[in-house]
């Protein structure tokens, strides 16, 4: 596309210019032939030998007003071809940034959508895809389940604790919890399933929520989210990178359709965005961060 | 239509039926002043390269510099049935040019080479002045620039040649770009059916 | 509406006769001028008879104008491509259509009738026609004019999205399109019923000095005939430069004939309606729309001009919605 805007483009250049020369060229040489024509009447009233030579002068600069006619015809239709070809490429190529690009798996195959998902699987030993939990500190847990209590009742107050705590859901958090208290693992199991608030694998520095409501989805919100992923290195079935710096997240909806597509990092909102935009709007973030 | 009229559009359809009512009543007041169509013709009583008295040296030439078609839709036409196949005509050669062994003038008038001459029947080299000629004026390569209607008309030519617009090419502008400038309002507009009567009716040999 | 149009268009045949004659009577003193500097000899030109040998006077050729049924088929299209527009944008929300029939107008009213008739031009006939009694406007010039108004009082600017070529040439070349800001927008508008007044008033001057104003700088005219005044070119080579990232620069701006379907576009019954109902109430629209023709996620029918972008960006509406949806699977 990018090549025929690029020929085109030229073409209508090459059209402007030869139709502009010729336009000088006839202004300057209409007059001359003109004076030339003149002159030689002049000379024939004295000479008749001339007769011929004015004649075959007259014949040329006929002939080459009516040639510039028609040639200025053929290049107008062609200039005209040439913008409708490079409109038609240019307006492909300024639309791209929301559609797919080229060389960009993007569009409707399945392998492509499965990829796109971002992981909310329950079972933390994924494929060895995932970033190694760090050990974490259980003692937070023992001292909530002593202020919150041990019945079931709490089961909701505690996993949301713990996930504001560990910002996830730890699988050790989660395994001392069932013993300390009444609840047990089918419940937590469920419970942390169901609710979209609560994750099981741990979280990156600063979360990504990537709209995709109808509005952002229709403006492109998953070619924003593969580009993020492929930007940040994310691997298939992960949600956040190995060095645990962002987490991409899919969401329903943010509610400013307007802006569409519309992704948050750690509630700073960015608006109107196109896969390159979108990757810099995370760069402050990944700065902020000590290498 | 249970739905009550709000007030708002009780008074966008009482406006509407009163801007309805305008539009009519001037469409039917232009329509009975309308008639089929109009074209713009070259008066040849006001043209100044047809009318009488004007002999000057220079032929106006603005029907071909101002028209807004290429090349101009004014074209010189001969009406044959006027035309007095001159030996010598006045509008093809350049009669005050030098003469050539045959007795003709040596030079063309035409600028553009429009004009071809061509016997009628077999030339008699004896009798030069009986034989008579047709003048053809190709109208692609004429532009209308008027030099030949100029020429034939008193006291040499018949007044055969004049300016026409050639209605295939003219698109009709509302203000003809040529009538703007013509410096004798010889542009008018008129009837269509007008507009192509003149030929035959001038023609008085019946 | 239609009836309306059936009696614009009819003509009273003895009416239209006993005018036609009236006119003729008008112009009679011409005839009888252009006829005296033709008492020339003509009798001593030779005719087919005193040359013999078989000649025969050749015919003088005499094209004639367009034919009116030809006309009367301009009109027709004219109805006919604004009933297309009002269907496929009011009723498909087809951008892709009213694209489609955006480049047919085009080609017909542009590149084969070269931009003539107009209505945007036949403003000026229609005033010259109003304040004098001698000039005569031709039906087709009539119905050129009052068609697209009363389409504009029931439905809105049809006329502009899918028959005019004049904007169908900016539509076309619209690239990246930036929005105006809205006070600016809203300035420039004002052009245009300066531009309309000018036009009127030269046109309305007594006959001799009168200066069609609108036709004298059509930008795109002579990109139909492919000739013109250089300034036209120029001018029209401008509009289009500026229009591949301004919406319809002339259209907005410049357009007189705008101005006044503007006005009737204020009382439609119906026109292009943006509803949280059928669309979403996202506002993806808002951006789509290279007029700035919708306020508030709802359109300004005064100043649409029927391109359907915003039914092509809509999530629930269009091509969109006719399309076989690539669905999602919700996580």
């Amino acid at each position: 596309m990018r090549t025929a805007a690029r020929i085109s483009g030229g073409l209508i250049a090459l059209c402007v210019v030869v139709l502009l020369t010729d336009y000088a060229i006839a202004t300057r040489r209409g007059p001359k032939d003109d004076q030339l024509i003149k002159a030689l009447q002049e000379q024939v009233k004295s000479d008749a030998g001339l007769a011929p030579k004015l004649a075959g002068e007259q014949k040329r600069v006929t002939a080459a007003r009516r040639a510039r006619k028609s040639r200025d015809n053929a290049i107008a239709w062609l200039l005209i071809v040439a913008s409708a070809v490079f409109l038609t490429a240019a307006k492909q190529v300024v639309g791209q940034p929301l559609r797919t690009r080229k060389g960009y798996p993007g569009g409707g195959s399945d392998r492509n959508r499965e990829s796109s998902r971002p992981s909310r699987d329950m079972a933390p030993s994924g494929p060895g895809a995932l970033p190694i939990a760090p050990p974490i500190d259980l003692a937070f847990v023992d001292q909530l389940v002593v202020r919150e209590g041990r019945g079931k009742e709490s089961a909701i107050i505690l996993l949301q604790a713990i996930q504001s705590h560990y910002r996830y859901l730890p699988d050790e958090a989660l395994r001392r919890l069932c013993e300390l208290t009444e609840i047990t693992p089918a419940e937590v199991a469920g419970t942390s399933s169901f609710y979209g608030q609560f994750r099981r694998s741990p979280v990156g520095k600063h979360v990504v929520r990537v709209c995709h409501g109808t509005a952002c989805h229709v403006a492109g919100a998953r070619q924003i989210t593969e580009e993020l992923r492929r930007h940040l290195n994310i691997p298939e079935g992960a949600d956040t990178d190995a060095e645990r710096l962002f987490t991409v997240d899919e969401v329903a909806c943010l509610g400013c359709c307007s802006l569409a597509p519309v992704l948050t990092v750690d509630g700073h909102t960015s608006g109107r965005l196109t896969p390159t935009t979108a990757c810099h709007a995370l760069a402050p973030f990944a700065e902020k961060e000590p290498a | 239509m249970s739905e009550p009229v709000s007030r708002r559009d009780l008074l966008q359809q009482v406006v509407r039926g009163g801007v309805l009512a305008t539009l009519g009543g001037g469409a039917i007041f232009l329509v009975q002043k309308a008639h089929g169509q109009v074209v713009w013709q070259v008066d040849a009583a006001r043209c100044i390269n047809s009318r009488l008295g004007d002999t000057g040296a220079e032929a106006c030439k603005l029907c071909t510099t101002e028209c807004v078609v290429a090349l101009s839709a004014v074209r010189a036409v001969n009406e044959y049935s006027k035309c007095g196949r001159c030996n010598i005509c006045p509008a093809y050669f350049n009669i005050t040019s030098a003469v050539d062994e045959k007795g003709l003038p040596s030079e063309k008038l035409c600028p553009r080479d429009a004009i071809a001459r061509k016997p009628i029947g077999k030339a008699d080299p004896e009798d030069p002045a009986n034989n008579f000629y047709e003048y053809i004026i190709d109208e692609e390569k004429c532009d209308g620039c008027g030099k030949c209607v100029m020429k034939c008309k008193e006291p040499l030519g018949l007044g055969s040649i004049v300016l026409r617009i050639r209605y295939n090419k003219c698109v009709d502008c509302n203000r003809c770009a040529i009538s703007r400038a013509c410096p004798k309002d010889a542009l008018i507009q008129v009837p269509v059916e007008q507009a192509l009567r003149p030929a035959e009716s001038l023609h008085r040999t019946e | 509406m239609a009836s309306r149009g059936g009696m614009l268009i009819r003509v009273r045949p003895g009416l239209a006769a006993s005018l036609l004659l009236l006119l003729l009577l008008s112009f009679a003193p011409a005839l009888q001028a252009q006829g005296i500097p033709y008492s020339r000899p003509v009798e001593t030109a030779p005719q087919a008879d005193t040359i013999g040998g078989g000649y025969k006077t050749p015919a003088v050729q005499k094209p004639l104008p367009r034919d009116a049924y030809l006309q009367m088929l301009d009109v027709l299209m004219l109805t006919a491509a604004m009933g297309m527009s009002v269907w496929l944008v009011l009723k498909r929300r087809s951008r892709k259509w009213a694209l489609a029939l955006t480049m047919g107008s085009l080609a017909y009213f542009g590149f084969y009738r070269e931009g003539c008739v107009c209505p945007i031009g036949s403003i000026q006939n229609v005033a010259v026609a109003l304040t004098d009694r001698t000039y005569a406007i031709p039906m087709v010039v009539t119905a050129t004019f009052f068609l697209p108004l009363l389409v504009a009082l029931f439905f809105g600017r049809a006329f502009c999205g899918g028959v005019c070529a004049l904007g169908a040439m900016q539509e076309l070349v619209l690239l990246k399109p930036l929005q105006v800001p809205p006070r600016l927008d809203r300035a420039l508008g004002l052009l245009k019923y300066v531009y309309l007044g000018l036009a009127i008033f030269l046109a309305i001057k007594p006959a001799l000095g009168r200066d069609f104003l609108i036709c004298r700088f059509d930008p795109f005219v002579g990109f139909f005939r492919r000739t013109g005044a250089p300034h036209m070119l120029l001018l029209g080579g401008g509009f289009l430069l500026l229009g591949m990232f301004v919406g319809r620069p002339y259209c907005r701006y410049l357009c007189p004939y705008g101005g006044l379907l503007g006005w009737c576009t204020r009382l439609a019954r119906r026109g292009v309606t943006i509803t949280p109902d059928k669309e979403l109430d996202c506002g993806l629209c808002t951006g789509a729309c290279p007029y700035g023709a919708i306020d508030h996620m709802r359109a300004v029918r005064k100043d649409c001009l029927y391109c359907a972008r915003c039914y092509a960006s809509c999530p629930r509406d269009g091509d969109l919605a006719h399309a076989k949806a690539d669905l999602v699977t919700l996580p």
